[in-house]
């Protein structure tokens, strides 16, 4: 969404830098007042220490290469597959009518639910976690390509019909740009998703990762590398954001808000 | 157009899996001479075994064992840490971990549901402690009456404990309000005063003392000597395809017990990274005092053994009984102990 006039641009980057830095004041005060014990409500001093900490030894990169994989194949599983039995589903009423209770009841369970089953089928390590990013993220993906679908109007396909588009082209040319958009917001939505399971994925006695960096220190009782774990998590969490806000701004993607 | 920019994503998004892959698993890295490798060239592919352990210093002498065998020439043991026993439990039933470290009653209650594990050892003796807030006046169970009192498990010896011990004390079950709590938080929650007792395996009871929010009410000698909380599991499958491998495990986690006694300082440090807590909590445990924790006399009798069974069936966490032959075996414990060949300096600083 770009900003009509020059100066809210700097706004646009200032709030939010003013909005975090408030917060670090209130995290700070409260620390220093010791309104919770220090070993329980770690201090943004303490969190930096950690921090550096973390970095230096090399776990704090390797936690996150290991879960950008792990949450990067699951959620990339769950869009390849997702899209097109959504779109399959959307032009085919005998088959949506037959699957989508079954789609909204799956989509419904907690990844958490998942995870005997998880061990039980994938054992220990990447392959559970991905396995859970996918359950978290796949149904509603379906859901969304679904709905998409159903509301391209019928006119569109008469007019395709009418220049005499194959199939395929039917698909590139009409389908596809018409539920664009649609699509890229609610993969926005799935992908904060499938990050935030990413945590719950990683419980399973993973050696690595985010999500077991974050388990893992509390188990430690390291409250600061807790919250170094958490700061991170949300940090890449905004960056896959903004970056499939970028697929937005691809001009072919445009045209359906042209409308 | 859009078909170009499809493609594009597409692949922008495999190359940027495959990157992420290859940081990962680091192919380039394989092959690289490491000690154990050259160690396996000049003996032969050594066995391996991955042990489950949590961290708690109950479970202490796993991690030692792992460092140990890194060394040695018997089996290679790879220490694997977990978070919670229900993951323990699922890994184990998937048939995907054979040998763990885990609560007693929890190795009852698999082997009443069928899962064939033996009991081969104890992990430890003592370690566990009943932690109440600074401040409060309880002397004993009857003065917490109707106060909320936080346990790790159902399944967990300190809840059966604590049980046997409000029977002695003639205290009702349903006098006191019991919780079930992942140990980790239980610290917190009696500094914030959200629960006002705890029963658990250390170094979560020593946590609230070092913090100054907790008093210790009991150590787990006080109300039980030689208590036990966990034991050592095997599934019966190793035992059958890989005897000998149990019996190196045994007097792995033998002669680990019997060094880290001898050394309490250098196994505080030895193991903290392994449990990825801080030296100075651990070392508390082992040292203040010195038989917080104990890991000698680790063989499990059936007395013992019997004694926590019959708990478990009272307090009806188990439903079936289990025969006390099915569920241990003793054959793979040495005759003698010595303390594990380690060197390990103790940290400066240390008291």
């Amino acid at each position: 969404m770009s900003m009509n006039v020059a100066t809210s641009n700097d706004q646009a980057r200032l709030l939010p830098l003013v909005v975090v830095l408030i917060a670090l004041a209130l995290w700070w005060t409260l620390s220093a007042l010791h309104v919770f014990p220090e070993s329980l409500f770690p201090s943004p001093v303490s969190v930096a220490k950690g921090f550096v900490e973390e970095f230096q030894t090399g776990r704090l990169l390797n936690d996150l290469i290991a879960s950008l994989f792990r949450v990067i194949t699951g959620f990339t599983l769950a869009v390849a597959l997702g899209i097109p039995l959504g779109l399959w589903l959307g032009h085919r009423t005998s088959a949506r009518t037959a699957l989508l209770p079954a789609i909204n009841f799956f989509r419904n369970l907690s990844p958490l639910a998942w995870i005997p089953f998880a061990i039980l089928w994938f054992g220990i390590g990447d392959v559970p976690a991905i396995f859970l990013i996918f359950m978290a993220s796949f149904f509603p993906v379906v859901l969304a390509t679904i709905a998409a679908v159903a509301s391209i109007p019928s006119v569109y396909f008469r007019v395709a019909q009418n220049y005499g588009y194959r199939s395929t082209e039917l698909l590139t040319q009409v389908t596809l740009p018409a539920i664009a958009p649609q699509v890229i917001t609610a993969l926005r939505v799935t992908a904060g998703l499938a990050w935030v399971v990413v945590v719950a994925a990683e419980m399973i006695a993973g050696r690595d990762g985010l999500g077991f960096a974050v388990w893992d220190a509390r188990n430690g009782l390291r409250m600061d590398l807790l919250a170094v774990g958490m700061i991170v998590i949300g940090i890449i969490g905004v960056v896959i954001d903004r970056l499939l806000v970028q697929l937005m701004k691809i001009q072919s993607v445009r045209w359906g808000y042209e409308q | 157009m859009l078909r170009s920019t499809i493609t594009r994503v597409a692949l922008g998004v495999i190359i940027l899996i495959a990157v992420l892959g290859l940081l990962r698993f680091k192919p380039w890295q394989r092959g690289g001479g490491s000690v154990e490798q050259a160690a396996n060239i000049a003996n032969g592919p050594r066995q391996q075994l991955n042990v489950g352990f949590l961290p708690v210093t109950c479970h202490l002498t796993c991690p030692v064992t792992d460092y140990a065998s890194k060394t040695s020439t018997a089996t290679r043991f790879e220490s694997q840490r977990f978070t919670d026993f229900p993951t323990v439990v699922e890994t184990v039933k998937g048939g995907r971990l054979e040998a763990t470290f885990m609560i007693a009653p929890l190795a009852m209650k698999m082997r009443e549901q069928g899962v064939p594990v033996k009991i081969v050892y104890l992990g430890h003796r003592d370690g566990s402690t009943v932690m109440v807030q600074k401040d409060s006046p309880a002397k004993d169970l009857r003065d917490l009456r109707g106060k909320t009192f936080a346990i790790p498990s159902k399944f967990s010896n300190q809840y059966l404990v604590i049980r046997k011990l409000m029977d002695d004390q003639g205290v009702k079950p349903e006098e006191i309000n019991f919780v079930e709590m992942p140990p980790p938080d239980m610290p917190g929650a009696l500094a914030v005063k959200a629960i006002d007792a705890y029963f658990v395996g250390e170094p979560h009871a020593a946590k609230a003392e070092l913090d100054g929010s907790g008093r210790v009410l009991y150590h787990a000698k006080d109300i039980w000597p030689r208590f036990i909380s966990c034991v050592l599991v095997v599934h019966e499958k190793l035992i059958r395809e890989r005897p000998e491998v149990v019996r190196d495990l045994v007097r792995g986690i033998a002669e680990s017990g019997e060094w880290a006694e001898q050394h309490r300082l250098e196994a505080a440090k030895l193991v903290s990274p392994y449990f990825r807590q801080d030296e100075k909590v651990v070392r508390y445990v082992l040292t203040q005092p010195p038989d917080r924790v104990s890991y000698r006399m680790l063989t499990p009798t059936d007395e013992d053994l019997q004694q926590i069974h019959d708990m478990g069936m009272k307090a009806g966490i188990l439903e079936k009984p289990v025969d006390m032959e099915d569920l241990i075996d003793r054959q793979f414990i040495p005759a003698d102990i010595k303390p594990a060949n380690i060197t390990v300096q103790a940290s400066n600083g240390a008291q």
